[in-house]
């Protein structure tokens, strides 16, 4: 088939501004949902006279931000409960499809109205691919600003993991969830998955006042990214960000490297989180859709196209061919050997 | 059920003969007593459900559900409880209503369904420590029962006794002024 060459759609390349605000909603919701609850209980309890000052203002606060919204913060409050793995959204459950297979392990049974609240993930990724780890997750949200942490460490002449592993060992780590969920007959996915370990403790700060084990886990996974590999956890090890992978081995929306404006520069897999190829048109199940590498790209020459498969390797771009050329002039061999091979 | 039973012991045997088994014996010890949020399923099916969301705890208006760490063993981890002591489950019925897995069944929030469908626990009296059955004519643990002459009645200077209607909400427990309690709710899945 033919493909279009034209310009991408001019906003696509400010997509990635729109990841960070949705990334940051994500888990700014989670970090208010619990400031929610305790003001919640505070408002159930009519006990604003007994509350101590630092409660007070909790109270105080929560109440100037909610007050525009509803009239019993009691009940209107129930609206939104809940973290990315499983949540309620007036009324509409929506949970992680991790969750529903782990559960499903579990008990080694279906059940079905739970995997219904998996219906509307499972569809999205079916198009989208594995847009939850880009998109939604909220450790993406703190991986993320871990990496750019590690990038100044490395500007600042510190040496931070740069280590590559076999991205298929991430769904070895899912069969091996899924068994030991399996064998104890208890949803272990969850305790080893860095969304649901980052919603929940999040509510146990705040909510309960202390960490549970899962943070833990998620720092060495912090450390893990910093110290060993760039973005290692997400990369190699996690079982969520397999499954979205294999839901999304067919899905429609993919980024396609325009080969006439491409001119080799490498900065889209200099960017890419998850180590993958945009250069040469390697994407495969694991992008994300995040469009970071549209982003960085200083000729536009990354766009979306509407396919279930990627665009086989196109060789290298025909303006850095040219650009090679014009700037190889003394000796011109480069530019001669490419048009030869 | 079965095949999950005969990998449990699979699993058992195998872990028996590579781990010195502290992790495995952490279960069922006796001075960790909780209870599970109302209208829970039987332990084996509770943890088989239950996929840690969190969301019962965010949707209890009285802030009772707790969530365990590694105290209860592996495979209780981030599943909710409530110690009645520090403060016990007032029986709103929120939390079965917001559980998208069913681990904790809905159930509707009159005393009937209450008493069909919870079975967190029962309550037992301590005699030698009941302060109505020194001398001391108290009834507390009534007052505050949510089942009044349901699950519990009071007789001769207020000496309480637990009927079969309890549902093990705790609120006896968790409001009687004798320290160390006199009366005290055993969980169901112990």
């Amino acid at each position: 088939m033919t493909l279009p060459s034209h310009k991408p759609f001019f906003l696509w390349r400010h997509l990635n501004k729109l990841r960070w605000l949705t990334l940051s909603v994500v888990f700014a919701m989670l970090v208010l949902l619990p400031y929610l609850h305790v003001y919640q209980t505070y408002v159930a309890a009519h006990a604003y006279d007994l509350l101590a000052p630092s409660e007070q203002q909790v109270y105080d606060v929560m109440e100037a931000l909610t007050e525009p919204f509803v009239g019993d913060p009691a009940e209107d409050l129930d609206a939104i409960k809940g973290n990315t793995w499983s949540g309620t959204f007036w009324g509409v459950q929506l949970s992680d499809p991790l969750a529903a297979l782990g559960q499903s392990a579990a008990g080694m049974t279906l059940y079905w109205p739970f995997w219904l609240t998996a219906l509307i993930p499972i569809a999205l990724s079916a198009v989208f691919g594995r847009f939850f780890c880009g998109w939604v997750c909220p450790a993406t949200f703190i991986y993320e600003l871990n990496s750019n942490f590690a990038s100044w460490l490395r500007w600042a002449g510190l040496k931070v993991g740069n280590r590559h592993f076999d991205k298929r060992l991430k769904y070895v780590v899912l069969a091996l969830g899924l068994i030991l969920s399996a064998v104890t007959g208890s949803v272990l996915v969850a305790a080893i998955y860095p969304p649901a370990i980052v919603g929940r403790e999040i509510y146990y700060v705040i909510g309960i006042g202390g960490f549970g084990a899962g943070t833990m886990f998620f720092v060495g996974t912090l450390l893990f990214d910093l110290l060993i590999a760039r973005r290692g956890f997400c990369r190699y090890l996690c079982p969520g960000g397999a499954l979205y992978s294999l839901l999304g081995r067919y899905r429609l929306v993919r980024i396609r490297r325009i080969v006439e404006t491409c001119n080799d520069c490498a900065k889209c897999n200099a960017v890419c989180e998850f180590g993958l190829d945009p250069l040469r048109d390697g994407f495969g199940q694991e992008c994300n859709n995040c469009t970071a590498c549209m982003a960085v790209c200083p000729t536009d020459a990354l766009t979306f196209i509407l396919r279930p498969a990627d665009v086989p390797a196109q060789g290298p771009g025909h303006l850095g061919r040219r650009y090679r050329g014009e700037h190889t002039e003394i000796d011109g061999t480069a530019a001669e050997q490419e048009e030869a091979a | 059920m079965e095949r999950r039973n005969f990998l449990q012991a699979l699993a058992a045997s195998a872990a028996a003969a590579v781990v010195p088994g502290a992790a495995l014996a952490a279960r069922n010890q006796p001075s960790l007593r909780y209870l599970r949020p109302p209208g829970a399923l039987d332990e084996p099916d509770f943890l088989a459900r239950c996929i840690n969301c969190g969301q019962c705890g965010e949707a209890c208006p009285n802030r009772c559900i707790k969530y365990f760490s590694l105290e209860n063993g592996w495979d209780s981890i981030d599943t909710p409880y409530i110690t009645p002591r520090e403060k016990a489950c007032i029986l709103c019925m929120k939390c079965g209503d917001i559980c998208p897995t069913g681990a904790i069944q809905p159930v509707a929030r009159n005393a009937k369904s209450i008493v069909d469908g919870v079975k967190m626990g029962h309550a037992e009296v301590d005699e030698s420590l009941c302060l109505s059955y020194q001398g001391k004519s108290c009834g507390v643990c009534y007052r505050a029962c949510p089942l009044p002459d349901a699950a519990i009645k009071v007789g001769y200077m207020e000496q309480p006794e637990v009927l079969d209607k309890c549902v093990g909400c705790g609120l006896c427990e968790r409001s009687c002024i004798q320290m160390p309690h006199a009366i005290r709710v055993i969980p169901s899945h112990a």
